[in-house]
């Protein structure tokens, strides 16, 4: 028995470090793609005239990249308080979809393990860890929060960088760091277009998003989003029926 | 901004709690089939609603013709690319780099 134990743990320790090496492997393309975006939201921050400090602790404790930078573009608007929560609230109602799919693997772990998957719980997040979870079998906590932490180190040093950059360099905002979260963003949603439903939804969502924008509609993002979903809904019953 | 605290505490609960909703021991309700096919579509509808309007009207931004728009050309570029490449990184990377290459032509 004494000599099994050291073995077993040095097993387990070294599996361990492998799944926590293969999480950041993993995640890494991702957390990438996202520095842009961060580096985006930072400089943006600065600019509408939050401190460096607001403009890290937005990063470091809503930690939701969309519903941060729909945010900043609301604030010093009239009403601006309401509007915020209610787009943060239709952005990040995805995550509950989530949230239920991680449901089965994560409700009898204790309060801590349960937290930690909730906070790190993002789109890549999830996306690695659906991926992880097909190929083994398995679910692992550790993988999926060791992903979530690695991504929320670089989206909250992206944020820095932004806000650091966005005090010295001026314009910052119009060097185009806006289309790296465009081209992501392609890359997410294109492959996903796998039902006539979804494309659907993502044309309903792209049209009366430019519609909305042009004629000066306020909300334009969560009026499109909210189409895009209805849409989609909508047409799912037409998806059986084209195979 | 004034409510600054407000603001950073109100969004940090409503992510939280979208994220942490079915984690809770008990299922604060259960989402129907109805429900769960509807929040399906909610990813790529918030997204399309975030890159369309880059890729399709930043052109009145930077005061150039709408086809001219290094926006626009990039953007149908990762849009073609995304069809027919698996790799996530290889998109945004060929992508940008075709947009910053456009944008030091113009």
């Amino acid at each position: 028995m004494l000599d099994i134990t050291p073995v077993s743990k040095n097993t387990t320790n070294t599996a361990n470090k492998r799944i926590m090496y293969q999480a950041f492997i993993d995640i890494l393309p991702l957390a990438m793609a996202v520095i842009p975006w961060g580096i985006l939201c930072g400089s943006l921050a600065i600019k509408v005239g939050l401190s460096a400090v607001q403009a890290q602790l937005m990063s470091l404790l809503v930690f939701a990249g969309s519903a941060q930078l729909a945010s900043l573009t609301l604030i010093g608007a009239v009403g601006a308080l309401s509007s915020i929560f209610s787009s943060t609230f239709v952005i990040s109602s995805r995550h509950l979809l989530y949230s239920a799919v991680f449901r089965e693997h994560v409700r009898e772990s204790s309060m801590l393990t349960r937290c930690c998957m909730a906070f790190f719980l993002t789109d890549e997040m999830f996306a690695v860890s659906c991926a992880y979870l097909e190929k083994n079998k398995s679910f692992s906590h550790l993988y999926a929060i060791s992903a979530g932490v690695v991504f929320y180190l670089i989206w909250n040093v992206a944020t820095f960088i932004g806000i650091v950059a966005g005090q010295f360099i001026p314009n910052i905002e119009n060097l185009g760091l806006e289309f790296a979260i465009a081209a992501t963003f392609i890359a997410i949603v294109i492959p996903s277009i796998k039902r006539f439903s979804t494309l659907m939804s993502v044309l309903a969502s792209g049209i009366s998003v430019c519609v909305l924008s042009i004629t000066g509609i306020d909300h334009a993002l969560i009026i499109a989003t909210c189409i895009g979903m209805a849409t989609g809904f909508l047409t799912a019953s037409k998806d059986k029926s084209n195979g | 901004m004034d409510n600054f605290g407000l603001m950073l505490l109100g969004m940090s609960c409503i992510t939280f709690a979208c994220r942490f909703l079915f984690f809770c021991k008990k299922r604060p309700f259960e989402l129907g089939e109805k429900t769960k096919l509807a929040l399906s579509y909610t990813a790529p509808s918030v997204l399309t609603a975030m890159w369309v309007p880059i890729v399709f009207l930043s052109y009145q931004h930077i005061e150039q013709s709408f086809f001219e728009s290094p926006f626009l050309i990039a953007g149908l570029l990762s849009i073609i690319l995304s069809l027919k490449l698996k790799s996530t990184l290889l998109i945004v990377v060929i992508s940008i780099m075709v947009f910053i290459t456009l944008q030091l032509l113009y």
